[in-house]
């Protein structure tokens, strides 16, 4: 026998009604990459950390991150990265600037090729990162030190990311359409919502009711 | 203007997308992967909204009913979507199918109505087309990574493709009007967008383990444009108004 | 939406002996001056499991959350309901992914937590362990459950854990929607027809047990309530959470012409506090443990999803693709 559910879409999951072992843990397969993704809510505006999606790779990331995080808010944009690809610093206080207190050692040895790579600061705990500009290395180590010069006065920085440039997939210019409906979804805004007038006639007619009894 | 010849394409395209968000929307919160079951709820708002724009433009511009007694109140009988809609909704394999099947033809229609000769359906077509690019990227995107991945995956994948193509030809019924849409400039008639479609879906197809049966010998699944559906359909109607009609009369 | 109930025992308090004094006090420091911690920061592990527990749980409440209003997603009458309550619920499964990302930053995996879930290893609000036989009970949900969760949350959204409290800023946003449209959609049933205002009276007489153990039992002060709370981990007792919620809503439910079912449901004039029948709370252990109404069902279908979706996720997984947790 089959489960009966109230939810008819439910009852057309055919699931049997019997108690069921437990299930099995989940393979280490199972778990997908993640990916960081940063919306960018205006042109100009810099590209701002919104959330993680959890996706096999990044046209994919792209697909899931669009509707997770800007669904319901202006956008023009959005930058996908793999999570193992970002480099990240301690955290400072608030109100500190973590390049003052942190620094690198440069990889010795081997040379790599110049390129450019993403910065983005954290001014507060709590808040989210945003994108300050672009620096060209040949290492993360040196990127941080190339943005500890080109980007410390923007204090307070509490925490640095640094992406190589390659490894952000950015939505392309002609796709900004994509985008161009979303205020216009008012049934999802709680503006849209306005019932005092009907609740105000709703107690005058109870009280019209009231007073002719 | 040719308003019953506007009636009969307007009807087609609010009946489709309405039927169609409706199928997808029995996905929310049971999808199979968190950010998927969010990717494809807003999609499916996408569908009942342009419905809604549609069955709007019927009620304002050509004097037909509002559009929640069009979507809500109307017999199986009276709509006018093609039957690959109304299909349930199977497994997933069979649900990214139909999206891929419908999205790809979708967009190419919507291009189309957004050069209109009818101004209204041009505005409307124009707008929502950014949607409906979100809507082909994602199909195509999961398409070109399912398609060519595990035996099962492609094994479910074809079945559904096998099984879904006359369903998805039936897209293409001939309007009683057809002449006089293309004629007028109204949209480029439905051959004109079969051509475009097989073109763009072969495009895709080719970059995966997946065959399209030949749409030359398989027999298009027809009727849907003019009332005969599958049971399916009244099921979903009855379903969907089971509120909207238990207390006539009533604004919810 | 998410409530009160969240448990905050099992963790043996003497865990905090082990700790680091030097490293334990910065942190006390830290948030005792208001700073939020992030993910790389040092904590003790009473801490981080707390967190990970009581995250975990309200993603828990989310998902789940999604099923007993989406019962009526193909069933929501008329186009605004319909795209509304689509949204709505579209919400709750976003506010999971964001939840279950914000606990993922603690350590432990979205995919671990999902099965936990599943083999009834973690709980999630008790309130979704009840039926909704009618539209009207979807509206009670959308209206006053997420009532109840905006009080819980706005609370929460104070602590200290700062991807807790990014996930929870954008859900509380998301939330006032959800309040508003829950509202209007009883403020039509309740202002409408003999028919819907029956349906309408019928949903809070059923939903109001569980409403007011939403926010969960009368928390006992411990030393270890205490520690959570100087952690802000805790913010607002169960019992200030339910009566700031009567506060707001009892009067908005009483100018629809409902009654509350309950009679001894009345502001004390002199305390400024409201008096009400003690939920039943053997009726909540039981539910809480496994024997609500709906509990099995629930976990079935979610099992389901899951199971039904695995093809899919097999077929996706890029073997060179490397799981490591979120960042914030």
């Amino acid at each position: 026998m089959n489960l009966q559910s109230l939810d008819p879409r439910v009852n057309r999951l055919n699931i049997p009604a019997s108690t069921m072992t437990p299930m099995a843990p989940k393979s280490v397969l199972d778990q997908f990459a993640t990916y960081e993704a940063f919306i960018q809510k205006k042109e100009g505006a810099p590209f701002t950390f919104a959330g993680a999606v959890h996706a096999p790779n990044p046209d994919v990331a792209f697909l899931f991150a669009k509707e997770q995080y800007s669904r319901r808010s202006s956008c023009t944009g959005i930058w996908i990265v793999q999570t193992a690809h970002v480099k990240l610093t301690p955290y400072a206080s608030d109100e500190a600037s973590i390049y003052d207190s942190f620094d690198i050692d440069k990889p010795e040895g081997v040379t790599r090729p110049l390129e450019p790579y993403e910065v983005f600061h954290q001014q507060k705990r709590g808040k989210a990162h945003t994108h300050v500009g672009r620096v060209g290395a040949t290492s993360y180590e040196e990127a941080y030190e190339l943005a500890k010069n080109k980007f410390s006065h923007l204090t307070p920085v509490v925490n640095v990311w640094i992406i190589k440039s390659k490894n952000i997939l950015q939505s392309a210019e002609e796709d900004k359409d994509m985008w161009v409906t979303t205020a216009e979804k008012k049934y999802r805004e709680a503006g849209a919502y306005r019932v005092m007038e009907r609740i105000k006639r709703f107690k005058k007619e109870q009280q019209r009711r009231r007073s002719k009894i | 203007m040719n308003a019953p010849a506007l009636k009969d394409l307007l009807f087609k395209l609010a009946d489709d997308q309405l039927v169609l968000g409706h199928r997808n929307s029995e996905w929310t919160g049971l999808g199979p992967i968190l950010e998927e079951d969010i990717a494809f709820s807003s999609m499916a708002q996408d569908k009942i909204g342009h419905s809604l724009a549609f069955y709007t433009l019927l009620h304002e511009e050509l004097g037909e009913q509002d559009p929640d007694t069009l979507a809500f109140t109307r017999p199986a009988t009276e709509f006018h979507n093609s039957q690959l809609v109304e299909l349930p909704n199977g497994e997933y394999d069979f649900s990214l199918i139909r999206h891929f099947l419908y999205d790809n033809a979708e967009i190419i229609r919507f291009e189309s109505l957004s050069q209109s000769s009818y101004t209204p359906v041009a505005k409307v077509a124009t707008k929502l087309k950014g949607e409906i690019k979100y809507h082909v990227l994602h199909a195509n995107t999961w398409l070109t990574n399912l398609g060519s991945s595990t035996e099962e995956a492609i094994l479910r994948l074809q079945s559904s493709l096998n099984e879904l193509l006359p369903y998805a030809l039936g897209m293409f019924e001939q309007s009683k009007y057809e002449a006089e849409l293309i004629a007028d400039g109204i949209y480029s008639g439905e051959e004109a967008i079969k051509t475009e479609w097989l073109k763009r879906i072969k495009n895709v197809l080719a970059k995966t383990d997946l065959q399209l049966p030949d749409p030359d010998t398989t027999a298009p699944v027809l009727g849907g444009r003019y009332g005969t559906h599958t049971p399916h359909l009244q099921a979903l109607i009855d379903e969907m108004s089971e509120v909207f009609k238990c207390d006539p009369g009533a604004e919810w | 939406m998410y409530g009160g109930g969240n448990i905050f025992e099992a963790t043996v308090f003497d865990d905090l002996q082990a700790e680091d004094p030097v490293k334990l006090a910065e942190f006390e420091a830290r948030i005792a001056r208001g700073e939020k911690i992030e993910p790389d920061d040092w904590m003790p592990n009473l801490y981080r499991v707390q967190l990970i527990r009581m995250i975990e749980q309200h993603a828990h409440s989310e998902i789940i959350g999604a099923l007993p209003e989406g019962s009526w997603i193909t069933r929501a009458p008329g186009f605004r309901r319909k795209l509304a309550l689509m949204a709505k619920v579209q919400d709750e499964v976003g506010h999971a992914q964001l939840l279950y990302s914000a606990a993922e930053t603690l350590g432990k995996s979205r995919e671990q937590m999902l099965t936990d879930l599943i083999n009834g290893k973690s709980k999630y609000s008790n309130v979704f362990n009840y039926p909704t036989y009618t539209w009207a009970d979807a509206c009670t949900i959308s209206w006053l459950i997420d009532a109840g969760a905006i009080v819980n949350q706005v609370a929460n959204s104070k602590g200290s854990y700062g991807p807790y409290c990014r996930a929870l800023e954008r859900i509380c946003t998301e939330e006032a929607f959800h309040l508003k449209y829950g509202h209007d959609s009883m403020v039509y049933l309740a202002t409408g027809t003999e028919v819907q205002r029956k349906m309408a009276q019928e949903a809070i007489n059923r939903w109001w047990g569980p409403i007011m153990s939403f926010f969960g039992p009368p928390d006992n002060v411990s030393v270890h309530t205490e520690t959570l709370m100087r952690w802000k981990v805790k913010i607002a007792s169960n019992d200030e959470c339910r009566q700031q919620f009567l506060d707001m809503y009892v009067p908005k439910i009483w100018e629809l012409g409902l009654t509350i079912p309950d009679d001894k449901l009345r502001k004390d004039e002199a305390t400024g506090k409201w008096v009400y029948t003690e939920p039943d709370w053997e009726e909540f252990t039981r539910v809480i443990n496994g024997d609500g109404p709906c509990n099995a069902e629930r976990l079935a279908v979610r099992r389901r999803a899951e199971e039904r979706g695995a093809w899919v996720r097999q077929a996706l997984l890029n073997p060179k693709a490397r799981y490591v947790r979120p960042l914030a």
